[in-house]
């Protein structure tokens, strides 16, 4: 088709692809400042499931035993450990630091032999599922700059959210749904969440995230209001989408077109989400798999249920977040909670999406904006102490589409405190200073828009004269976990 | 994503329609400065540190020097040679680049070497041409008449009077409007509407964008801020149609004008928007400067059109602006004495500095109370004159605390060691030793004395402190630290605009006890504060002289020794005879308290006035709190103050905090004229802005005026003016307007007038298939602004349709009912707040009014130019099932039904005509009589269904009944019409 022959109707359907649309203006203006959308590399998995556990949960305690540091327990952290690193100032004006030896004890699990903490009986199971990477870092830290910076690519507000960017590139399947959709754990204290990690900043409104709230209205205004049944608000909109195709009639226009194609999507979302939503279809073994929490709407295991429902039906990112996982203090059992409350439910997601086929497309990520500290902030009473953030190092997993199963990726040295190559010598990598051993939150990004078939250097958005990139410019794609 | 090719191809047809026909010659800036910024200048532009092969296209002299151009021979230019070379190593822009270039723009840049390659400066950068005297659409038609285009006619009556109504007030025209309505001979109108208090109200917002004005702090807590003043002064100077270049100084430098006022410092709040942190374990200096960047980008956005964020970490890769230029307008912005956190501990304290806001009749009572203090003072001291000669010998009084450290019990872990007298403590810097003394008012007098040892030299360390915490409480309370040695002694109330502090000049020496007393007389002024050593007064200087606020709260009421939350504590350091005495001690019993044996000799020193215990010193102390106590309860809003010696501001390597390099004085940017000003501060930048030959702001500030009234700027890219930005289609226009604008004394309402005058803005809107799809945004101008409606107005529309609205201009924000669907939800304000303009809805930062952001509305966490205007199926979910809207239209069917009992089609008619602004043709009333006719069937049918229906929302029907519930049915799907959301 040559452009001449292109009308204006095609352009509008062939735009009409998505949840929402920008004002056909607009929308060519934004595609004339994009590089033309970016060259799609073959995709791994067709959508994300990123578990956010918000705090910084501790790696020490989780993932990356360090039998040194129970040895050490209550010496002063070395000088030449730490280095120059900047502390947070919530410890760094700390007369004494005393390195602190989890209370946990950890164990090798399935054929891979991956190393779990006994409070994850559960994420153990799944060890030859998990691509454990142990070598994130960041620069961020302090929280609100910190998942600012994983979710956005930015410490300061005001950037697209990797949602956002994805369904900027990737476009939606499903008009009934959202294609990026948030799920928070309810009644969960801690450090606070932000809209803007799931915003589109200065992408078009239509692309951020849309939070399901638990409850009877998980969208805004998605329940008719009290005394409207859906008899009389479809005999309304009927009649409404008369109306507006007699003024079509008269003076036909994109914009009148699209509105009558909003409100029947509305209305279509009317009923989707609340089936979405709507766990009751589910088998007792489904229950049992994800645990007794599950019964529960706004926890996370009920979420985790709702996760796997939402990639079921076509969503593109899905992203729970459950908060709690800042142990300055009470470190035992403080996580041991977060353990009970989390440890089931991700690994029955995995296992559900797996034995329903859809783990080999899925990519499901479990992490938090930082690790913690290796020594105690304040005082060490035995094993009643707390962790300090700590940016140098921190463990991810992830599982499912093009990343391999059952492999450790990266290593942290005997102190849990800096990141070691494969020779185990220190490095301290940093954004503008690439190692191939380290991966930084950036190098996270890149592959998370590889796997999907997005290449991180070409997806960009002009924006005050600028083309910005969720990886601004950095980030690499981290090859040695990819299947 | 087969759709992305294919819209460039459209898009590419549409810019060379626009951009260039093969009879006109080439304009450089126009045609190829893009074609080069966008593809080379990346590498081959003004960043050194990014240039490649060391050859740059954006000075020809360079471009012709290394033979990239040959003027008149593209044939020999290696320019064209690379970007027809197919081999990748030749190949420009290099295939890893993402870059291309189309077939049309390598011709451009062919013809255009073959014209000469000549190169001409950006538009924007250039002068103001002197002001024609054209109008409007004689311009407009000039450019038509090229494309052979024409303006379409007045657009219909009703929708013209509509776009007057909601582009100046942005509310629905009145009935009356709807009656009296003459498009012939609209001024009338338009007078009426810019001389309404609305009009200021609505040309807020978009200036609200822009200043990022929002009620709380943003970041991660989120805390409330008092600073809805600014709002109120922003919609009072659009009211008052404030001379625009006075508008700018009144922000960006108010505190420094020559006759500079309370009102004038309010507006310099702008500075003080952006978002502020308080996250516990934060860096304040990384966050102050994040403050002072976020100043320098808002300023650039706002009156430059420039981009400045670009050249925070290096020099800007397509404009000319580099990264010492912008710190050299960060150094404008840092002068302010603030810190980079607010307190987490006492939420209620502005962070500096501050401007207190007191009523007429609050400063009349604080001057009151000033006069009995300074008559309480005048008898303090001249009952201390007439006691001195009968008080024969000094006496310090009894301590209300003296810590000896005799007994180890209450120390914690820290060790008793040999002392002054008996045994001392030494610290381990961790552990604080507490006390149940200390909790004074600021104009408590007190004396502290102890004898103390440290062990080395600190660059800090917290000898004792009434205080929670250091930045999480803003140090809130009284400290004596140790600051390189030199002891420091302040009050504060807010660290460090709202304290009062001095400093010994001389060092405590490791390893030697010295005997410190610090004092308060509490007059809150340095002048009261005291430090001696070792018994006598030791030299200080003033390191804070500005308390007026108080110095208790915050947690932790009692003094503590050592330690400090998230401080540096006094590690082993030694401190013996703690004493508080809560009164203060002259300089002869300091001298006793030093040395006990030398009383004798005290008692014959000289003295000044003998303090505690007299009726004066306790008169003096209670007028003291109640001028306190009234002067710390006037609600505060931050302001930029300058301060008296400006900091030295740093070029910050790749833009971090703690990278200094080079020193940097505030300075323009270098590519932009001085216009003959020494730039100094603030008040120079605001004169040099507003200058009549500034390139920029006059352009800038009338594209974002035309931007409200169309919906798009005559420049697209309203936040960007650079090299990257849109291409005026119509540049005489906007360069017209701008010249007159300055002119005509930076007359606000007379530019908009002149605009929503002219046949441009008037012509009707409509867009035939063929129309929209040649210039889909409307650059030509060939037809009249069309797009839906801000996400304010549509809410305000509703409520005044509806007769809800309630008019009250300014003051506190207000919540309406979806605040309670928020993010970070909130009651709703029940009463009047519920209706008043979405002006003036509490804007949370991390939970703002979800109705306002599913259109489109912007979050404010930074500046904003403008708002993109999407539309969802949320957006229909917000108008149909909002109580907000459901409310709105029940009322709305009542009031009408009530104007005509009995006659459903006179009832539909009044409505259609309330919300679109005109009658309903016999299609349309009979579908409105169909709904009307199937709600009733449904709802007589359902009575317990009308009830709740009819039950939402604050007010109450008066009636309700199946007729009410079915024509609010009639009156939602009004509110849902596209053109009643739509400005057409």
């Amino acid at each position: 088709m040559t452009p001449d022959l292109l009308n204006r109707r095609e352009v509008l359907q062939k735009s009409a692809l998505g949840f929402g649309s920008l004002a056909l203006a607009d929308l060519l203006a934004a595609e004339r400042s994009s590089l033309g959308g970016s060259p799609k590399l073959p995709a791994r998995a067709k959508r994300v499931i990123f578990l956010c556990q918000s705090g910084g949960p501790s790696q020490l305690d989780l993932y990356d035993p360090k039998p040194l540091l129970k040895e050490k327990h209550g010496e002063q952290l070395p000088k030449e450990v730490r280095g120059n690193q900047r502390l947070s100032t919530m410890s760094g004006n700390q007369s004494s630091i005393p390195l602190a030896g989890s209370p946990f004890q950890f164990a090798q699990h399935g054929q891979s032999g991956q190393w779990f903490s006994e409070i994850l009986p559960h994420t153990a199971k799944i060890a030859d599922d998990l691509c454990i990477v142990k070598n994130m870092y960041t620069e961020a830290i302090n929280h609100g700059p910190a998942v600012t910076y994983l979710q956005t690519g930015s410490q300061i507000a005001g950037r697209p959210s990797m949602g956002a960017w994805l369904q900027y590139g990737l476009g939606s399947s499903n008009n009934n749904l959202p294609s990026f959709v948030v799920l928070t754990t309810q009644g969960k204290g801690g450090q606070p969440l932000l809209s803007r990690f799931w915003g589109s900043g200065f992408l078009p409104s239509e692309y951020q995230g849309v939070r399901f709230r638990s409850g009877k209205a998980p969208v805004l205004y998605l329940n008719n209001p009290p005394g409207v049944s859906n008899t009389s608000r479809r005999l309304l909109l009927d009649r409404l989408a008369e109306l507006h195709q007699h003024q079509h009639g008269m003076a036909p226009e994109a914009a009148l077109q699209d509105r009558i194609k909003q409100y029947e999507m509305a209305f279509n979302m009317q009923a989707s989400v609340p089936e979405v939503v709507d766990l009751k279809d589910e088998t007792e073994a489904t229950f049992e798999l994800y645990g007794k929490d599950s019964k529960t709407p706004g926890t996370f295991a009920a979420n985790c249920l709702m996760a796997r429902r939402l990639a079921e039906r076509g969503v593109k990112f899905i992203q729970l977040y459950h908060q709690g996982w800042d142990q300055h203090g009470g470190l035992k059992g403080g996580l041991q909670k977060q353990c009970r409350e989390t440890d089931q439910a991700s690994a029955a997601l995995v296992t559900d999406l797996k034995q329903r086929g859809l783990l080999e497309d899925t990519l499901v990520i479990w992490g938090g904006e930082f690790g913690r500290t290796n020594y105690s902030q304040g005082k060490l009473n035995g094993s009643n102490f707390g962790r300090d953030h700590h940016p140098r190092c921190f463990t991810m997993w992830m599982a499912g589409g093009g990343v391999k199963p059952g492999f450790s990726f990266g290593q942290t040295d005997d102190y849990g405190y800096n990141l070691v190559d494969k020779s185990g010598a220190p490095i301290s990598p940093d954004k503008h200073k690439y190692h191939e051993d380290a991966v930084h939150i950036h190098d996270l990004q890149a592959t998370i828009l590889h796997l999907l078939g997005l290449d991180h250097t070409t997806l960009t958005y002009k924006f005050q004269g600028r083309h910005f990139r969720l990886t601004d410019v950095h980030g690499h794609v981290v090859t040695p976990i990819l299947s | 994503m087969i759709m992305f090719p294919l819209l460039c191809s459209v898009l590419i047809l549409f810019v060379g329609n626009l951009a260039l026909r093969a009879d006109e010659p080439i304009s450089f800036d126009r045609d190829i400065q893009p074609i080069l910024s966008e593809n080379c200048y990346y590498c081959h532009g003004t960043d050194p540190s990014h240039r490649e092969g060391d050859l740059r296209l954006d000075l020809r002299d360079d471009a012709l020097d290394t033979g990239a151009i040959v003027p008149g021979k593209p044939e020999k230019s290696e320019l064209i040679s690379r970007i027809h070379a197919t081999d990748p190593d030749d190949q420009m822009p290099p295939p890893d680049s993402n870059r291309k270039l189309s077939a049309r723009e390598k011709e451009l840049l062919r013809r255009w070497i073959a014209e000469g390659a000549e190169y001409t400066a950006h538009w924007a950068f250039t002068s103001l041409p002197e002001a024609s005297g054209k109008s409007i659409d004689e311009l407009v038609e000039d450019r038509l008449a090229r494309e052979k285009r024409r303006l379409k006619p007045k657009a219909p009556s009703h929708q013209l009077l509509r776009r007057l109504t909601f582009d100046l007030t942005g509310m629905p025209p009145t009935l009356e409007q709807i009656k009296s309505f003459d498009p012939n001979n609209p001024e009338a109108l338009i007078d009426q509407l810019l001389a309404s208090p609305a009009f200021g109200e609505h040309l807020a917002t978009p200036w609200l964008d822009v200043a990022r004005y929002a009620d709380t702090y943003g970041f991660q807590q989120d805390r409330n801020r008092r600073v809805w003043p600014y709002r109120d002064y922003v919609v009072q100077s659009f009211n008052e149609n404030k001379a625009f270049d006075r508008f700018i100084h009144e922000q960006v430098a108010g505190d420094l004008l020559p006759d500079a006022t309370r009102e004038t410092r309010i507006a310099t709040a702008y500075s003080r928007l952006h978002q502020q942190k308080v996250e516990g374990g934060s860096v304040p200096e990384e966050f102050r400067v994040e403050y002072v960047a976020d100043r320098v980008h808002t300023f650039g956005t706002t009156f430059l059109g420039l981009t400045m964020e670009c050249s925070r970490c290096h020099d800007h890769k397509y404009d000319p602006t580099t990264a010492k230029d912008y710190y050299s307008l960060f150094a404008f912005f840092d002068d302010i004495d603030e810190s980079g956190l607010y307190s987490f501990f006492n939420a209620e304290a502005t962070p500096t500095p501050a401007l207190s806001l007191p009523t007429p009749d609050q400063e009349q009572e604080l001057a009151l109370k000033m006069k009995e203090v300074e008559e309480a003072k005048a008898a303090w001291l001249a009952s201390s004159r007439t006691s001195q000669g009968a008080t024969p010998a000094p006496d310090y009084g009894k301590p209300v605390l003296h810590l000896d450290f005799e007994k180890e019990g209450p120390n914690g872990p820290n060790k008793p060691v040999p002392g002054t007298v008996g045994k001392a403590v030494q610290l381990t810097g961790d552990d604080a030793i507490g006390t149940k003394v200390g909790d004074f008012h600021r104009e408590q007098p007190f004396t502290i004395s102890l004898w103390m040892q440290t062990p080395d030299i600190k660059d800090r360390a917290v000898i004792f402190s009434r205080s929670r915490a250091w930045h999480d409480a803003a140090s809130r309370g009284y400290e004596l630290l140790l600051v390189n040695n030199h002891l420091r002694w302040s009050l504060i109330h807010f660290w460090p605009g709202n304290a009062i502090s001095i400093e010994t000049t001389e060092t405590i020496k490791p390893g030697e006890w010295v005997h410190v007393t610090v004092s308060n007389d509490g007059s809150s002024t340095a002048a009261g504060l005291a430090i001696h050593l070792n018994g006598k007064p030791a030299e200080i200087k003033v390191v804070r002289d500005h308390l007026t606020r108080q110095i208790k709260g915050g947690g932790n009421p009692h003094i503590r020794l050592g330690e400090r939350m998230r401080d540096r504590g006094f590690k082993d350091g030694l401190i013996d005879e703690f004493k508080v005495f809560d009164h203060q001690l002259g300089p002869r019993e300091i001298a006793l308290l030093h040395n006990p044996l030398a009383k004798e000799k005290a008692a014959s020193g000289t003295s000044g006035p003998s303090t505690f215990g007299t009726e004066a010193c306790r008169n003096l102390q209670a007028k003291r709190a109640a001028y306190n106590r009234l002067q710390e309860s006037i609600p505060e809003i931050m302001v930029m103050e300058e301060m008296a010696k400006p900091k030295q501001a740093y070029l910050l390597k790749r833009g971090s905090y703690d990278a200094r390099g080079e020193p940097v004085n505030p300075a323009f940017p270098a590519f932009l004229p001085d216009l003959g000003f020494q730039p100094r501060n603030r008040l120079d930048l605001a004169r040099w802005l507003t200058h009549p030959d500034h390139p920029l702001t006059a352009r800038v500030t009338v594209n974002r005026f035309w931007q409200t009234l169309f919906g798009r700027g005559l420049v697209g890219t309203s936040e960007d003016f650079g090299i990257q930005g849109e291409r005026p289609e119509h540049r005489a226009v906007l360069d017209e307007l701008a010249a007159r604008f300055i002119a005509n004394g930076w007359d606000t309402k007379a530019l908009i007038k002149e605009i929503v005058m002219s046949r441009v803005y008037q012509q009707d809107s409509y867009a035939d298939s063929l129309e929209a799809e040649q210039d889909p945004a409307n650059r030509l101008l060939a037809r009249g602004p069309r797009h839906r409606l801000p996400a304010e107005v549509i809410r305000d529309q509703a409520l005044a349709a509806s007769g809800l609205l309630v008019t009250k201009i300014g003051g506190p924000p207000v919540h309406p009912y979806d605040l309670a669907e928020s993010f970070k939800p909130s009651n709703p304000t029940l009463g009047e707040g519920l209706y008043r303009r979405s002006l003036y809805t509490y804007w949370k930062r991390t939970g703002p009014s979800p109705a306002m952001m599913a259109f489109d509305a912007v979050k404010r966490d930074v500046c904003s130019a403008k708002r993109e205007t999407t539309s969802t199926p949320l957006q229909a979910l917000v108008l149909l099932n909002g109580t907000q809207f459901v409310e709105a239209a029940r009322h709305l069917a009542e009031t009408a039904s009530d104007n005509h009992p009995d006659d459903l089609a006179a009832t539909v008619r009044d409505m259609f005509l309330k919300l679109a602004s005109r009658e309903p043709d016999e299609t349309e009333l009979s579908t409105l009589q169909k709904i009307h006719a199937e709600q009733l069937l449904h709802f007589k049918n359902h009575p317990d269904e009308t009830q709740s229906f009819l039950a939402e929302g604050h007010t109450k029907a008066k009636s309700p009944s199946p007729e009410l519930a079915a024509l609010t049915v009639v009156a939602q799907a009004l509110l849902n019409l596209h053109e009643v959301n739509t400005k057409l």
